[in-house]
């Protein structure tokens, strides 16, 4: 499937929405939603509520994240807001701030 | 996994087919379309909307390149190309526009008026190329080009005399006359800045004298 990538000079204050991956490397503020996987890149900013089926957060995200199978923190990320999912993933490094939930009912 | 194969693209934006992005999106890149975008679209790069892409938007870029659909305002720093696949409702800004046979178009087109000396010589440079493709069908098709490119078609009306396709016996011949055509040869070459006594070759009209000049230059 086609691939999305937002470019690290790119910026976007709005929503964005979509059935594919996304990747961003740039900014995006506003509101994202999908169906598959998003990948917030070391170059990446988000300011965004998160709704999607799995996150990967390398860079910077302020937002609520609602993911519906995982949400993964690598090292050199940093996150503030609430992240709910059945799967969170918080590796060694990876700064964070906010409420955890993993009591949903999903699989 | 993905996170490498996006690594590896970096610096090239793609908005991919099932995507949809409303609202502001700005940058300093190339930025290929396959989704939709509506709001407001501003790069200092290439915007490229690729047949599956939907822009409703108001864009103002260096370049846009559209093959998909575009609904909204144009504003363009250097050139806009509407492809043979591309549909666009709107206006267009830009000192190069070049629309190819099929491209369908409804808007206004502002090229900026030429001021007489200096834009002149920076056009003739890619000019020719942008009329070489549309003149010359390499399809068999006549109809078509005249209802597809509303905009060239009337600059192209004043020198009649070779219409090529009403006589199918002697092709080259009009041609070779077509060419000759514009008399007055050495009278002011590129490099001259524009002569304020206006030498007025013919009853031509604004549109036929650009025209001319083009001509001359291109060869």
């Amino acid at each position: 499937m086609a691939n999305t990538i937002i470019g690290s000079s790119i910026i976007i204050d709005g929503e964005i929405s979509g059935d594919e991956d996304l990747v961003i490397q740039g900014t995006v503020k506003g509101k994202i939603s999908l169906r598959e996987s998003l990948f917030v890149e070391g170059s990446g900013v988000v300011e965004a509520d998160i709704e999607t089926q799995n996150v990967e957060v390398a860079g910077r995200v302020t937002g609520n994240i609602a993911a519906s199978d995982k949400v993964e923190l690598k090292s050199d990320c940093r996150v503030v807001g609430d992240i709910r999912a059945p799967r969170i993933l918080i590796a060694d490094g990876a700064s964070f701030k906010g409420n955890v939930d993993m009591d949903v009912k999903e699989r | 996994m993905a996170n490498a194969k996006g690594l590896t693209e970096t610096g090239n934006t793609v908005i991919g087919q099932s995507i949809l992005i409303s609202g502001k999106l700005s940058g300093d890149e190339d930025l290929t379309v396959r989704g939709r975008v509506e709001g407001e679209l501003s790069l200092s790069h290439t915007l490229i909307v690729e047949p599956s892409g939907v822009v409703k938007a108001n864009v103002s870029v260096k370049n846009a390149i559209v093959s998909g659909v575009v609904v909204g305002n144009i504003t363009a720093t250097e050139s806009v190309e509407l492809t043979r696949e591309g549909r666009m409702v709107g206006d267009i800004n830009a000192p190069r526009v070049i629309i190819v046979d099929g491209a369908s178009f409804r808007g206004r087109i502002d090229m900026g008026e030429a001021e007489p000396g200096r834009q002149a010589s920076e056009r003739p440079v890619s000019r020719p190329v942008v009329r070489a493709a549309p003149t010359l069908p390499s399809r068999p098709m006549i109809p078509a080009p005249s209802r597809a490119m509303p905009a060239p078609q009337p600059v192209r009306a004043p020198p009649p005399p070779p219409p090529p396709p009403a006589r199918p016996a002697p092709p080259p011949a009009p041609v070779a006359k077509a060419k000759p055509v514009p008399p007055p040869p050495p009278a002011r070459p590129a490099t001259k800045p524009a002569p304020p006594p206006p030498p007025p070759p013919v009853t031509v009209a604004a549109g036929g004298k650009k025209k001319v000049m083009l001509k001359k230059r291109g060869r």
